[in-house]
């Protein structure tokens, strides 16, 4: 492999300092002169019709500067998908989850402005309540959704090669089903947002999101401006996982105050209102027929699944093709059908999270496939290898495999935990499974239609060649981006990580489609690389006049110029750097022409040096309908071996060990990626064990906090022993791909699979809490 | 009615007048802008909040400031001196124990706590220490790692 | 964000004047210790006192002594230094325990054995413990003062015999029999900030090492509106020759003394079931105890 200066290194993040001492600002640490403070009425009722809205007393508050309703806000429908734009600012007809924004209010603190909000009289006429799939499908049953009767906010019907015909060649067919719970995001930072209209007519957003860009377009739409005349700026944010990858109500709430009053105005969730904006994980009823032959060859695969979607369709209708097509890989299966159903219900409603659609079915079939394993006689993790696709091979959706360490990471966590000494030999109760997935490294397509670039970036010298400013879009949300993309810069440009100063997440610095998809690595670090190597370019250009020497027989690498065929004298040059900076003391000095020397000509002869960069993906795989979810420019994978103990009195499980090896193509930063693999894998453990949103019988989350709603502590999540497989992905910049998402597939089923291993059940629904497990365990000692 | 109220936050004493109902998280962050201590619940159940009171750290959204009249408290600002980190922020930054940093000011000061009573504390004493501090990003492996290897370093 | 509504705020200087200052108030006042519980509520909005009368200054409240070869903790102690402290550790290990067992590092520095008591509610931590050790809470008011047994202190979920004008002072905690033996044990789902969803305390004591058993309490907890003894469980464990079998009777005896409810931490079949393994892990634990030891600790 080539030697990197920067890359495949374990640099310090670019913002680990500011974080460590408390310099870090995130959007509630933000305050401006003059500033008014919003809170936001919510619906108390999961579906009524909204009969009169009453804000007399609430503007008569002394303090309060705006109230708003769908009156002020209009009626613009919005949303992530164009085809489901089902969202409005506030509720006019009718409110359809607790929680369904009704109105906000502006006053000069909040305590006043939440003692206006409960001065806003509703009166309401209470519809049905539908809180399950099964009564929202019901004969009958009220549409939540005039549009949408039945329910259903989205149907996908999918079928690659023949499912029936496939079944006939099998000599096992096993139908199980699984389901999953509605999951929150968990991340530490509550939604916050200040919006700033100015005597110009330009509205400045600074917000806690994961894309400054859908946020920008969607206020832009919603409010009636130019997108020109919005700029959304994100400061720090204390984590995303997906569900702040959209734009949120009180984000415009905000932003139409703000212009109405000529003021400043921020707004805060609280950590209830961020459980009840939701936009987290949908819970998944799935149904999966597999048919394998004797010799361990899967055939075909026949997934059905519902999703409990909430109220509205958010990331939805990804959401259902994701939960299909990410079966696709990584086992070769040349038949596969599918159909998904997601449903409207009076719950808040369901998007994108860490692993996107495909968490859910990841888990039940990884589980149903080592069952067919066991039946089979096969050791789980040679099964799997068998089965294993390759680089090169295209699944039966047509996802291409440009790049797939999948056996690597097999073996890797084959080797790493000992597993031959392990499998089948462990004492009662306690157990080891394995798992495997893949995903995405990138949607191929923005979520809404268009030509647009996925990713711009800029590159400015300063003036004097010491400084590399980068500019993008992208948005740091403690995954990293903004270490990668500066070591990226650095590298591509051949100057040093100090030497880059990263300014991301704003939209006057490009356009970002944000991070979702586990696209900022592979597409900002495209355009990245591209602006880095224009400047490049320019640079040795510029030198290029002055020395005489052709530009292709100079390269720039470690700070200095690099002359191939000899160096030529550049004393003149160093010279003239020396007498512009008379009473320095950091002179240029040494056999070497420095990066700052020749960039500073370059700056005297051309004028500012600007490098750009752009990046979208070129031509996917896939004609079908759908085809745009799912196909990426490359696929992460990776597999993990979990061991369990289980207390067979109590149920209780706890995890002992943990061994991840995952294909990030090439690791521009090993830290970075071991991080993410860590993180993922307990939010996977979570998931497994503990996490569930929870309903009263009137639609009220019943556990709406983070003592309720429980997230792994540093006492339940074991060390990890991770692996990085590197394949060199092609459409990767430097090779590489994702590892945020794809790291959390395996988790959940590699700890069932562990779990069974144990104690000889499988358990088919989420959170294997001590209680379920207990009940199975039950169970199988009365048969 | 507002009281008048002496906080030594980070060595330096201050007045303020506070109404009661305003918690020190509340008033360190807006009347001190010391703004690195979080708020992620309110309640007591994540830890971002935290800050040493009295030489013990406490959940600062669960404490009145008129509780901490006359107490010293230190918050993540005055964890460093000057210019130069302390050990477990060092090694925080070197290790890759921070991502998004919300919960970042709170673990540090839960493990400075800790090393100044155990300066030598097991894997388990660690996570212990740091079990009402709630971590989404890291998994908190490479926070322990930090924190061990903190205990380390300070040792010479 | 969540704000706390408006109220005053008091810190009297002596235990009389804060009496008097709570007799004063006629109910609209409320004491403060840690305010880990009463903070939550008042951010909440369940409950709205009009003043807050701290008891902070008030040293004597901040005490752990020894007492006759038992113990007087003041209901200011906080949980973390009930859980640190040497003396509860070689005296009452069990108490410890079920200390180290609360919240957090974090709530744990702020939350008080006083307040634990007193929120009453059906999971709290400490009272098992404090139960099986026979404590007595010490109330103290503008005109009169009582001391009673915890086992007749709790009356329902948040509720007790204390009066809102009352201040509970102490907990004093009998020296123990020798050969007794304790263990406190708490389930929930995450192995920090819990609540449990069954916890289960057991004492037992014996005759000498190796005899009957003379004295047996087992308390269960989260499986009824208060901490409750499990009454047939105790009345067949006394007089007995410890054994696996006695302690596997008890403790379905004991499922027969509890009534459990479904709620959102658990099912009450699931509560049954680990009020049986708990009772039995308690006990042989309490037993292995007090069969090693020369008497005094428990
Ligand atoms: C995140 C979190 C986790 C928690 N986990 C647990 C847990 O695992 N187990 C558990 O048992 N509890 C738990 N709690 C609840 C709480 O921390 C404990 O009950 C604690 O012991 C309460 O003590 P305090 O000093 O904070 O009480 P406060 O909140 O100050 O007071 C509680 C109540 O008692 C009254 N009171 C307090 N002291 C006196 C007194 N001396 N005389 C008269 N009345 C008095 C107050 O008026 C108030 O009504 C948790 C709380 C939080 C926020
Ligand atoms: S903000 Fe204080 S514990 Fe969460
Ligand atoms: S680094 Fe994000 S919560 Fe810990």
């Amino acid at each position: 492999m080539k030697a990197y200066n920067v890359i495949n290194t374990r640099l310090p993040r670019v913002d680990a300092r500011a974080k460590a001492t408390g310099d870090a600002r995130y959007t509630a640490d933000l305050s401006m002169p003059n500033m008014l403070y919003g809170a936001m009425l919510q619906s108390p009722l999961a579906h009524a019709k909204i009969l009169n809205i009453d804000v007399t007393a609430a503007k008569k508050l002394p303090g309060v500067r705006d109230v708003v309703t769908w009156k002020e806000a209009g009626l613009v429908k919005y949303g992530v998908s164009p085809a489901r734009y089902d969202e409005q600012v506030f509720c006019s007809d009718k409110v359809r989850y607790v929680g369904d924004e009704i109105a906000a209010v502006a006053a000069v603190d909040l305590e006043t402005a939440m003692e206006a909000v409960s001065l806003i009289k509703v009166d309401y006429e209470e519809l049905p309540v539908l809180l399950d799939i099964e009564s929202a499908m019901a004969e009958g049953a009220i549409a939540i959704h005039e549009d949408f009767p039945g329910n259903v906010s989205a149907e996908v019907h999918q079928e690659f090669g023949n499912f029936e015909e496939a079944l006939k060649e099998c000599d096992i067919v096993r139908t199980d089903r699984f389901t999953n719970k509605r999951q929150d995001g968990g991340f530490l930072e509550p939604q916050a947002c200040l919006a700033q209209y100015d005597l110009n007519g330009n509205l400045t957003l600074w917000s806690s999101t994961q894309s400054v860009h859908y946020v920008q377009r969607s206020i832009a739409m919603v409010l009636g401006l130019p997108v020109g005349k919005v700029r959304v700026v994100k400061p720090y944010v204390g984590g995303g996982f997906g569900p702040k990858a959209a734009v949120n109500a009180m984000e415009i709430a905000a932003c139409l105050m703000s212009k109405r009053t000529g003021r400043p105005v921020k707004m805060l969730f609280s950590r209830e209102q961020v459980f009840l904006h939701s936009r987290a994980r949908h819970q998944f009823f799935h149904e999966f027929t597999t048919g394998v032959k004797k010799d361990g060859t899967i055939m075909a695969l026949h997934n059905t699944c519902y999703l409990d979607g909430g109220a509205y369709s958010s990331f939805g209708i990804a959401t259902i093709y994701y939960a299909g097509s990410l079966l696709g890989a990584p086992y070769r299966l040349p038949n596969m059908k599918y159909d998904g159903y997601r449903i409207y219900t009076n719950k808040p409603t369901c998007g994108a999270q860490r692993g996107h659609g495909g968490v859910a079915a990841r888990a039940g079939w990884e589980q149903q496939l080592d069952t067919i394993a066991a039946e089979l006689n096969m050791d789980p993790v040679e099964f799997r290898l068998k089965n294993m696709m390759k680089t090169g091979d295209v699944t039966c959706n047509d996802f291409n495999m440009s790049s797939l360490g999948m056996q690597e990471c097999l073996e890797g966590v084959r080797d790493g935990s000992n597993w031959a000494a392990k499998k089948g030999k462990l004492p009662r109760g306690k157990g080891i499974g394995v798992a495997c997935g893949f995903f995405v490294s990138g949607a191929g397509y923005p979520i809404y239609r268009s030509e647009t670039f996925h990713s711009t970036a800029t590159i400015r010298l300063t003036e004097d060649g010491g400084g590399v400013n980068l500019y993008t879009a992208s948005a740091e949300i403690g995954q990293g981006s903004d270490t990668i993309l500066g070591q990226i810069a650095a590298e591509a440009l051949g100057v040093s990580l100090d030497d880059v100063m990263v300014h991301s997440g704003d939209t006057d610095f490009g356009v970002d489609l944000g991070a979702y998809s586990s696209r900022q690595t592979l597409m900002s670090g495209h355009a990245v690389k591209m602006a880095a190597e224009d400047t490049k370019r320019q640079v040795l250009e510029a030198l290029s006049e002055q020395l005489g020497v052709t530009v292709g027989d100079m390269d720039i690498a470690g700070g200095v110029v690099i002359f191939k065929k000899g160096k030529p004298d550049f004393s003149r040059l160093r010279t003239l750097y020396i007498k512009e900076h008379r009473g320095w003391e950091d002179q240029p000095s040494g056999a070497e022409l420095t990066f700052r020397e020749a960039a500073r000509v370059a700056f005297i002869t051309r004028g500012v040096i600007i490098g750009n960069g752009a990046y979208k993906p070129g031509e996917l795989g896939g004609k079908y309908k759908g085809a745009a979810v799912g196909t990426s420019p490359a696929y992460g994978c990776s597999a993990q071996v979990v061991e369990v103990t289980v207390d067979e009195q109590t149920g209780k499980v706890t995890i002992d060990a943990m061994t991840d090896a995952h294909d990030c193509g090439f690791a521009i930063n090993r830290t970075n990626v071991e991080g993410q693999m860590q993180g993922s894998l307990s939010m996977g453990l979570g998931e497994a064990l503990f996490e569930e949103v929870r309903f009263d019988a009137k639609g009220r989350v019943a556990n709406a906090s983070l003592g309720e709603y429980r997230i792994p502590t540093a006492l339940d999540m074991p060390n990890v022993k991770t692996v990085i497989i590197e394949s060199d992905e092609p459409n990767g910049p430097f090779g590489a791909k994702e590892v945020g998402e794809g790291a959390i597939m395996p988790t959940i089923p590699a700890i069932l699979n562990a779990i069974y291993d144990a104690v000889g059940v499988r358990i088919n629904e989420l959170p294997v809490t001590s209680e379920r497990l207990f009940a199975a365990m039950k169970e199988k000692q009365k048969k | 009615m507002k009281k008048l109220i002496t906080l030594t936050v980070n060595d330096t004493e201050y007045e303020v007048a506070v109404a009661p109902n305003r918690t020190l998280t509340q008033v360190l962050r807006e009347d001190l802008n010391l703004l690195g201590t979080k708020e992620g619940c309110g309640v007591g159940d994540c830890g971002a909040c935290t800050v040493v009171l009295d030489g013990k750290p406490v959940n600062s959204c669960l404490v009145l400031a008129v509780q901490a009249d006359g107490s010293r408290i230190k918050t993540i600002e005055g964890v460093a001196h000057g210019d130069s980190l302390h050990p477990v922020q060092e090694t925080f930054v070197e290790l890759g124990a921070i991502q998004c940093g919300f919960c970042t000011p709170g673990m540090i000061l839960s493990a400075t706590s800790l090393l100044e009573k155990n300066p030598h504390p097991t894997e388990q004493e660690v996570r212990q220490a740091l079990s009402g501090n709630l971590c989404r990003c890291t998994g908190y492996q490479k926070i322990v790692e930090a924190v061990q290897e903190a205990s380390r370093r300070m040792k010479g | 964000m969540l704000l706390l509504p408006k109220f005053d705020y008091e810190e009297p200087k002596s235990l009389p004047e804060a009496l008097a200052m709570l007799s004063e108030l006629k109910g609209n006042g409320k004491v403060i210790a840690g305010g880990t519980d009463l903070l939550v509520n008042m951010k909440k909005g369940t409950v709205r006192p009009a003043c807050l009368v701290s008891l902070k200054k008030v040293e004597a409240l901040r005490e752990i002594s020894g007492e006759d070869g038992g113990l007087s903790v003041g209901s200011h102690v906080t949980i973390s230094e009930i859980a640190d402290s040497d003396r509860v550790a070689s005296t009452f290990p069990v108490l410890a325990r079920s200390a180290s067992c609360l919240g957090s590092p974090l709530i744990r520095n702020r939350a008080t054995i006083g307040g634990n008591i007193v929120t009453a509610r059906p999971a709290a931590d400490l009272p098992p413990a404090l139960l099986v050790l026979g404590a007595r809470v010490e109330l103290r008011g503008k005109d009169k003062d009582r001391t009673v047994s915890l086992d007749g202190f709790f009356t329902g979920p948040g509720t007790s015999v204390i009066e809102t004008r009352e201040v509970l002072t102490r907990i004093v905690i009998p020296s123990p029999p020798p050969f007794t033996g304790a263990d406190y044990i708490k389930l929930g789902h995450r192995a920090a900030l819990e609540i449990a969803i069954v916890a289960v305390s057991s004492r037992l004591t014996l005759d000498k090492p190796d005899g009957v058993i003379v004295d047996a309490r087992v308390i269960l907890s989260s499986v009824a509106p208060t901490a409750i003894h499990a009454v047939s469980a105790e009345k067949a464990l006394m007089g007995q020759r410890p054994s696996e079998d006695l302690f596997a009777k008890a403790a379905l005896l004991a499922v027969g003394d509890s009534s459990p409810i479904t709620d959102i931490r658990g099912g009450a079949e699931y509560r049954r079931d680990m009020v049986n393994t708990l009772v039995k892990r308690t006990l042989l634990k309490a037993f292995n105890d007090a069969r090693d030891m020369k008497g005094g600790n428990a």
